[in-house]
């Protein structure tokens, strides 16, 4: 008769929502299992809602739980009503909120070269400031796509062995601190063991994305976008992202395209053959790097090496394909849309994963995935 | 004779740092203001909100100019409002100020264009931002507090959802 008593007589209410009295607990992930998050949902956990940035020194409020940078929610608090900015619920002082140390913790692990970040993020909103009006913004685009050639040649400096590194983003953490998080470009591109960026300067995508902006700034339009520095794709609304992945030597190729959803399959192989001519032709002046890709980016690109020779580049290099929910992988036709193939194959409202493989000499019937790689995928694609 | 003892390209050195540093220090609430400010923009322009939208006016990133159009069902249904938000360097601890620079005929809107809503006073939170501040006087258009008007005229008329648009569409000047 002792439960009873004790639910008839509350000598403390929690105020429990409906979804707290009935939710079953989180079992906790022991077994070093991989979970997936898409960095738009990790960016709203881990942002602050005042500043929109990401927490520093993480101050939770002791009743409703929610979360504040220690800077933002003390000057909240000072200048404000004394409430949760986020729920109302009063908050007397600063007693009424507790350090949240563990997930300072948690970001420093998911982030740990975020004084790099921070500091780009300074100077590209510093050329923001200078040039954010509707001109400017496709100016800016030129401005980043110069600036990223210049980090280009930085980058070669350090080679890391970014296909070991899983977690949360992809594993850009080790490679390139610039560009996690900020995505300042709108096409990111990885590639497995190098750590670098490579920006194409003259693709579709490229163009499109900046004319897409400008037609955006008064209107609502289709999703598109393009590289823009300093701007966070991330937050794209429902931009088609799409990615590549290249399971062909013994390290994962995981391109990242931000791009119009009216692009054909055809404009994609096409960027991607342009992009793996580039690289190849950087490659090619940088000894230190070539030994190491030396197993994927040539052999996975017959008929494209050579930096000079841009003018080959064609979109039937390329063929992209498309995991169906059967596990199997579907060509797809480079005459469909993007757009098409999100409406046809894809379905969820998360960013379009696509693979590829080359289409000439060695037809690539990609083989079963392994398990391993199937989850590499779900990981690294975002 | 002081001067004598120091090394003259410390201090350049010295007073270079100093300035700098007063430099970033003076710049820096402006600049997370302008951050937060931009990271809204970027959100505004890519969440693709029906019938609201907002740009900064100029180059100058603390004034905008945001358009609302009336909500279908509404009397206000077709029609598109232009509106200032200017952000006080405050900002996002205290309130834009945000005004109608269309005519708004309107219970809470008066003949200056200024708007009495509790959010853009006291109620506001740091958490609002440019998106949250234009869907709430969206649907302020279609729902009025009565209680309180600072167009009494409208406050009366409204009473005749006919009559109220009969009016509203013939006197509507962009």
């Amino acid at each position: 008769m002792a439960a009873p008593v004790n639910i008839q007589t509350p000598s403390k209410t929690w105020e429990l929502s409906l979804y707290e009295l009935h939710r079953s607990p989180q079992e906790a992930i022991m077994d070093g299992t991989e979970v997936a998050v898409s960095p738009r949902s990790l960016h709203s956990e881990l942002m602050c809602p005042i500043c929109l940035d990401m927490l520093k020194n993480t101050m939770t409020t002791k009743e409703c739980l929610h979360r504040f940078c220690s800077d933002c929610i003390v000057t909240a608090l000072r200048s404000g009503n004394k409430e949760c900015p986020t729920c109302r619920k009063k908050l007397v002082s600063r007693r009424s909120l507790r350090r949240d140390s563990n997930f300072d913790a948690l970001i420093s692990k998911i982030y740990p070269s975020r004084d790099e970040y921070e500091a780009h993020q300074r100077r590209v909103l510093e050329r923001l400031n200078r040039l954010h009006n509707k001109e400017a913004l496709s100016s800016s685009i030129e401005e980043g796509l110069r600036q990223q050639a210049r980090y280009r040649n930085h980058r070669v400096k350090k080679p890391t062995q970014e296909s070991d590194n899983t977690t949360f983003s992809g594993g850009e953490e080790n490679g390139d601190a610039r560009s996690h998080l900020s995505h300042d470009s709108g096409i990111r591109g990885r590639l497995g063991g190098r750590g670098r960026q490579r920006q194409p300067h003259s693709s579709t995508e490229t163009t499109r994305g900046g004319a897409g902006l400008r037609d955006r700034a008064g209107v609502q339009t289709t999703p598109t976008a393009g590289p823009r520095p300093g701007l966070q794709p991330d937050q794209v609304g429902h931009t088609t992202g799409l990615s590549t992945l290249n399971k062909y030597s013994h390290y994962f190729l995981c391109r990242y395209v931000k791009t119009t959803a009216n692009a054909t399959v055809d404009h994609l192989s096409k960027y991607l053959a342009l992009r793996v001519a580039l690289e190849d032709g950087h490659a090619d002046g940088d000894p230190e790097d070539r030994g190491r890709d030396e197993g994927g980016g040539s052999e996975g690109t017959p008929g494209s090496g050579g930096g000079s020779s841009l003018g080959h580049v064609s979109e039937k290099q390329y063929t992209i394909y498309i995991l169906t929910r059967g596990g199997q992988f579907s060509t797809l036709n480079g005459s469909l849309t993007l757009e098409l193939v999100n409406e046809k194959y894809w379905k969820v409202r998360k960013p379009l994963e696509l693979y590829y493989a080359p289409t000439k000499e060695q037809q690539p019937a990609p083989a079963p995935p392994s398990p391993q790689w199937a989850k590499r995928a779900a990981l690294n694609f975002r | 004779m002081a001067s004598q003892n120091m090394d003259p390209a410390a201090t350049t050195a010295a007073s270079t740092a100093a300035l700098k540093g007063n430099e970033s220090g003076g710049s820096a609430a402006r600049g997370s203001v302008s951050k937060r400010l931009q990271q809204e923009l970027m959100t505004l322009m890519m969440s693709g909100d029906k019938g609201i939208s907002a740009f900064p006016e100029t180059d100058n990133l603390f004034k905008w100019i945001g358009t609302i159009d009336g909500a279908q069902g509404t009397v206000y249904d077709g029609l598109r409002y232009r509106l200032s938000l200017e952000f006080p360097a405050g900002y996002p601890y205290q309130a834009p100020r945000v005004k109608f620079v269309t005519p708004c005929f309107h219970p809470n809107v008066d003949d200056q264009g200024f708007i009495c809503l509790d959010i853009l006073k006291d109620k506001w939170s740091a958490l609002y931002d440019v998106r949250s501040i234009l869907l709430s006087i969206q649907s302020l258009l279609g729902e009025p507090n009565n209680e309180s008007p600072l167009n009494t005229a409208a406050a009366k008329l409204w009473g005749d959802q006919e009559a109220f648009k009969a009016y509203l569409h013939a006197t509507f000047q962009k």
